[in-house]
């Protein structure tokens, strides 16, 4: 297709039509994005130019914590919905039996539910005096059942239970599309020449839909690395994820502390940013025509 | 061709859920024959061959090839390789990387397996196509790759599903030429599925026609057109005019088979509706009490036929048929 001759009436309009969401961004994204790394490297008291609010984050017991712990938790995240999402896409997409028909309709129902709904309702569950320890309740004295604790609440293994409930949908979504894009006939034809199922997997799907995978991987980092609602409410206080520990400095009016916590929240997202934009930009030999 | 069968489909019935599906076939076909499986959409073709193929489980009944049944093993363990309509290729993998998969899985030696594809290539014409990735090549290209890769891994029956289908005129008519030449001169066993009449007549020894899950009439292009045995084949093979004979029957007779003349001395007399001109015959159609009538005449009578002509029409052949 040859590209249409452009003259300056388009080039207005264009300009025209961009200008607001320009405005927009730059005014609520950019400027206040400027404004806090500004800030993060201001002293709180005489407004001077210095490094301390970062030495402080990476040296001081408490933020340090919140650093690695965020990192952690986000990885593991990344690595366990990833994986089960992985899982359930597969099981989605080449079983045709009613339960997996009934679980595609019925997967992406806890992406409907607001976090602080679901993270609620999930507590008076998993609470050590939650349903299911009044379940198990009614167990004999002597089963190893009865008087079922969890354990799962403010500690890591909580976190990770709620993010994979809000991840494993979203994830599963995407994989289940770029799932969806392998023809049956790819799958068959390489049963047909004599691949069994592990070599198919590996051979055929995986390479078919790393990229996709990857995409998800970083979408669900991202949104963990900044998470609040799950690490405030279930959360451990000590180590805290970094969303938490943000909100302790705002409270306590340390502003510049603040600022450069945001700035580590958003270093770390830069870093998945870029995974997502390197990988969704590189178009492999076989993607070229 | 040869008189050994090679492979046996034996009261083979496939059921679905739904109630759809083949009952109680049976198939024959030989060593080097070249077997098209012919009918419309859901007739039950794809299900044969696919059953053949492993991918589907048969509900009864046995298959065999060389006498050895095969129902019991997974696709991948079959000695049968297939041709899907489209989408064949592995589009991360190059051509080279394509044909040479399945000879790495039957650990083939690295000298052996390159000799293998160059010889695949030579033989659907496509050397020099080895580091293309699929989605670089047009859709006849692909197919002849495809065919390529079940060549060259020897199978004993290649199961072809409607290959060309989503080619263009052109193109498809290339494909079917030089895969009868390459069947021929490999002297492989084929069997073929399509819903087109034509492909099936060019290509096929042999055409088996199906319908609503069972086979209607087997035999070669030649028996098929000439003695079609009921009012289905009559009407899915080549063109054929049904006339209402009243007491439930129908008349069949074939466009050919008339002989138009003026006037009124006939055993069907109409008016002349259309005539077109299809290269170095035509095609006329008259309206007659017994509704329309298709007649092919020769090009040279062409300028004796006008729209609006009062005509009669004899009959060299006629088949008779009970009314569906």
């Amino acid at each position: 297709m040859k590209k249409p001759k452009s003259n300056w009436k388009t080039t207005l309009f264009i300009i025209g039509a961009l200008t607001p969401a320009m405005l927009v961004s730059l005014g609520l994204v950019v400027y206040p994005m400027i404004n806090q790394v500004i800030r993060s490297f201001k002293d709180p008291k005489t407004g001077a130019f210095t490094f301390d609010n970062y030495i402080y984050l990476f040296t001081n017991k408490l933020s340090s914590n919140a650093i690695w712990y965020t990192v952690v938790v986000s990885v593991l995240t990344v690595l366990l919905s990833i994986g089960i999402a992985y899982l359930l896409a597969m099981y989605l997409r080449f079983s045709n039996s009613k339960i997996s028909k009934t679980i595609g309709n019925l997967y992406l129902i806890p992406r409907f539910i607001p976090s602080l709904v679901a993270v609620y309702a999930m507590k008076t569950i998993i609470a050590d005096s939650g349903l299911l320890n009044r379940i198990s309740l009614h167990f004999n004295e002597n089963s190893v059942f009865y008087n079922y604790k969890p354990g799962m609440l403010y500690n890591i293994k909580g976190i990770l239970f709620m993010n994979c409930w809000f991840n494993i949908p979203f994830a599963t979504m995407i994989i289940v599309a770029a799932l969806a894009g392998i023809s049956e006939s790819v799958v068959e034809s390489a049963q047909d020449v004599g691949a069994g199922k592990a070599l198919i997997f590996f051979k055929i799907i995986l390479p078919l839909s790393y990229k996709d995978v990857l995409i998800a991987a970083t979408f669900v980092f991202m949104s963990n690395i900044s998470s609040f609602t799950t690490p405030y409410l279930i959360g451990p206080n000590f180590p805290s994820m970094l969303g938490v520990y943000l909100r302790k400095q705002f409270g306590n009016s340390k502003y510049e502390i603040a600022a450069a916590t945001s700035v580590v929240i958003f270093v770390l997202c830069s870093i998945s940013a870029i995974v997502y934009l390197y990988t969704n930009m590189k178009e492999q030999a076989w993607e070229e025509n | 061709m040869d008189d050994t069968i090679k492979l046996s489909v034996i009261n083979m019935t496939k059921l679905y859920s739904n109630g759809d599906g083949v009952k109680n076939v049976d198939l024959d076909v030989h060593t080097g024959e070249l077997v098209t499986l012919l009918g419309p959409s859901g007739c039950g073709k794809t299900t044969i061959l696919r059953t053949i193929g492993g991918f589907i489980d048969l509900t009864d009944g046995d298959i065999t090839i060389d006498g050895k049944s095969i129902i019991a093993l997974p696709p991948e363990k079959r000695p049968t390789s297939m041709v899907f309509q489209s989408y064949n290729l592995w589009p991360h993998m190059t051509v080279h990387d394509n044909l040479e998969f399945g000879l790495k899985l039957r650990k083939i030696p690295k000298e052996i397996r390159e000799q293998k594809i160059a010889e695949g290539l030579s033989l659907v014409k496509m050397n020099g196509f080895e580091k293309k990735y699929p989605g670089q090549m047009s859709g006849g290209q692909q197919q002849r790759i495809a065919i390529a890769r079940s060549l060259i891994l020897e199978p004993e029956v290649l199961l072809l599903d409607e290959p060309f289908s989503a080619l263009d005129a052109k193109i498809r008519m290339e494909m079917r030429e030089e895969l009868r030449k390459i069947q021929t001169d490999l002297n492989i066993t084929v069997i073929f599925v399509t819903h087109d009449q034509e492909e099936a007549m060019m290509l096929s020894d042999r055409i088996v026609v199906m319908s609503k899950g069972h086979i209607e009439q087997q035999g070669t292009p030649r028996q098929i057109y000439d003695h079609p045995v009921s009012r289905f084949v009559a009407g899915f093979i080549g063109e054929m005019n049904f006339l209402d004979d009243g007491n439930g029957k129908q008349l069949a007779v074939r466009p050919e088979h008339i002989q138009v003349t003026k006037g009124k001395d006939g055993i069907l007399t109409g008016t002349v509706r259309t005539v077109m001109m299809l290269g170095h015959y035509m095609e006329m159609t008259l309206d007659t009490d017994k509704g329309l009538v298709k007649v092919y005449i020769n090009s040279d009578q062409a300028d004796q036929f006008e729209k609006g002509d009062q005509v009669a029409l004899n009959f060299d052949h006629t088949y008779s048929y009970n009314k569906e």
